[in-house]
């Protein structure tokens, strides 16, 4: 009886452990969001409720204009990666050949180089070629890193799918290009939709690669936040983190309720989150 | 629904063949399947029955020989343009249709209109019993019923032959029964040539019209299920189905000298000269360990192992040194338990002429 009653006692150190993680995790986030409400000017001791970091974040020009150019650059280098990623994990999963298998595992390295390295790289590139560094250099950078995180996913849900089902597709009066427009890609699109999120959560707030291809204006936000903290912190900034926190909120949100619309058993977030597998 | 006999077989393998890398998988195989048979490829595992599938349907190429389907040759046909449908081991639904979308896919590759397409796959639907789970996703369906979508899908088509690769290998015991009279009632009913590829024995001798053991590239035997079951022709054959009991000896004076002071004798055998060796096999449920009757060949012989199966009683006799034999004996209602035989009991076990079976 006391073994079976010990089995069953509440786990109250791991509660624990996981309150303190997630406090470490989200108060200095809730602390940014609080703040750009705040009053005064300061970051430490809140003056009342007010919105003027909002009112001057959105007559901030250069702070817009940040803002705009990171959307632009994520939009596109999540476009760019998700088509060469997709092409990509396809042209890999139908090469058999020891080749094709080193290909597969250097189309990884990415995950794993530096990124300052691949920054570093980068730059050398295109000053080298004589590419001027403006925002499409930055794109280019930002989709030579993601096309890694695009091919995995999708070369993931690939593996699931079993082999036979282009055949089937074949077997139905598909031609191989049909067969891959009509199944194939069609039930990629949750590890699409869920690529397509990473890519552009990760390039969107980038710094690295995006402080070393990009040219003087615009710059991409976290640069411009970057160097705009050395001149004092703005609650603005805050209140810029606080609309992004919203928005990726709102992504995520979307991105759990799109696929149940369409009543599809699973969401594209599954992916990531490794979600209920049958 | 059926057709007025075609002429041409639905299938004609000539001399097919398969090498990969450097190994025949298939070996020169030549076939002629009927129009709207119940064909069954049965072999073990990497005998080649899967690639001849696969070659049928033109995802796999021969290395040499000709496939003719309805009488067209086909050999450089690519799938799409074969009038051939295939159901998946693994089913191969589209996850991202539902069963209509599922099941009218080929249709609609073939530009057939909306209205006569919702015709034919509610028609379909009701064939398979899946009427009420047409808006479904496939993620949703138990393993019968994706089995089912997947037969529907290919059998819309209206094919001169269906593939049917292994497809009840991943149900549980008792549906792959059920499916197992079902899938002959549908076939019966659509009247379509099946080509149906199994390692279980059981399958293939409940459905098909004929069977054919494969084995290293080669058919072994093609015959009616009840010819290669009673009267298989090769070693691999009769080891394959059921049991067997396999003995071979010198072939001397219409006899076969299994062991010292045994010689089983083979009315009627013709085909061997006086000192060949040959094979032969008795199936245990044809020998009898009482009621033996004059007309048949007798033995003595000693129990070495029995072990109860519920309808039926199998004992292992010894008839000679390194010999013995697997008897396979009904549990009939007049017996007690107390009526069976047990290890150590001498015994005369005894079978007809006729259930001795020549091997090549």
């Amino acid at each position: 009886m006391a073994r079976a009653r010990k089995l069953e006692r509440k786990p109250v150190f791991a509660v624990a452990v996981t309150a303190v993680f997630f406090a470490w995790l989200y108060l200095p986030i809730l602390a940014v969001a609080l703040f750009s409400f705040n009053d005064k000017k300061s970051l430490s001791s809140f003056g009342g409720f007010s919105v003027r970091w909002y009112d001057d974040l959105f007559h901030n020009d250069a702070l817009l204009d940040s803002l705009a150019a990171s959307l632009k650059i994520a939009t596109a280098a999540t476009l760019g990666s998700l088509v060469l990623g997709t092409m990509l994990a396809l042209g890999l999963e139908r090469v058999t050949s020891r080749r094709g298998r080193v290909i597969g595992a250097v189309t990884l390295l990415p995950l794993v180089t530096p990124e300052i390295v691949t920054g570093v790289a980068a730059l050398l590139l295109f000053t080298g070629i004589g590419l001027k560094l403006s925002m499409t250099t930055v794109i280019l950078a930002e989709i030579t890193f993601s096309i890694a995180y695009v091919t995995v996913i999708v070369r993931g849900r690939l593996a699931g799918i079993a082999g036979e089902v282009e055949e089937a597709a074949r077997d139905l009066g598909c031609t191989p290009f049909q067969a891959v427009r009509l199944v194939t890609l069609p039930t990629l699109v949750p590890a699409l939709i869920g690529a397509g999120l990473l890519v552009f959560a990760l390039v969107f707030d980038d710094f690295v690669l995006a402080f070393f291809t990009t040219g003087v204006d615009p710059q991409p936000l976290p640069v411009r936040v970057y160097s705009s903290i050395r001149f004092g912190v703005s609650p603005a900034i805050n209140a810029i983190g606080t609309l992004m926190l919203v928005a990726s909120a709102l992504l995520i949100i979307a991105a759990l309720w799109v696929p149940r619309l369409f009543h599809r058993g699973s969401s594209s977030l599954d992916l990531i989150t490794g979600g209920d597998r049958r | 629904m059926s057709t007025p006999q075609d002429p041409a077989p639905s299938v004609s393998l000539r001399g097919l063949t398969k090498d990969f890398a450097g190994a025949t998988v298939v070996d020169h195989l030549d076939l002629d399947i009927a129009s709207g048979e119940f064909f069954s490829l049965l072999g073990p595992s990497g005998c080649g029955k899967t690639t001849t599938l696969r070659m049928i349907a033109g995802f796999s190429d021969p290395t040499s020989g000709t496939i003719l389907v309805g009488g067209e040759d086909v050999t450089c046909v690519p799938p799409h343009k074969r009038d051939v449908n295939t159901v998946f081991q693994s089913y191969a639904l589209f996850e991202h249709l539902d069963v209509r979308g599922n099941v009218g896919f080929g249709l609609r590759r073939k530009g057939l209109d909306r209205r006569a397409l919702d015709q034919r796959v509610s028609e379909m639907l009701e064939l398979v019993e899946l009427g009420d789970r047409a808006k479904e996703k496939p993620g949703r369906l138990s393993g019968g019923q994706r089995q089912r979508v997947a037969l529907a899908r290919a059998l819309i088509n209206e094919p001169k032959v269906l593939l049917l690769d292994e497809p009840l290998a991943a149900l549980d015991l008792k549906l792959r029964h059920a499916m197992q009279a079902e899938l002959k009632a549908i076939q019966r009913e659509v009247g379509i040539t099946f080509l149906f590829v199994t390692h279980d024995q059981d399958e293939a001798l409940s459905m098909s019209d004929r069977v054919a053991i494969m084995h290293n590239g080669v058919i072994e035997q093609c015959g009616a299920p009840e010819d290669v079951y009673e009267r298989p022709t090769s070693v691999f054959a009769a080891g394959f189905i059921g049991t067997s009991n396999l003995m071979s000896g010198t072939w001397s004076a219409g006899c076969v000298c299994v062991a010292d002071d045994l010689s089983i004798p083979v009315p009627g055998h013709r085909d061997s000269a006086e000192g060949d060796t040959v094979s032969l096999t008795v199936r245990p449920e044809k020998i009898w360990l009482s009621d033996l009757t004059p007309q048949m060949f007798r033995v003595t012989g000693t129990i070495v192992a029995t072990s109860y199966h519920g309808a039926t009683t199998q004992y292992v006799v010894s008839i000679a040194p390194d010999l013995t034999l697997t008897v396979l004996e009904q549990n009939l209602p007049q017996m007690r338990s107390d009526d069976r035989w047990h290890s150590g009991d001498r015994v005369e076990v005894g079978w007809l002429p006729e259930h001795t079976v020549v091997l090549r």
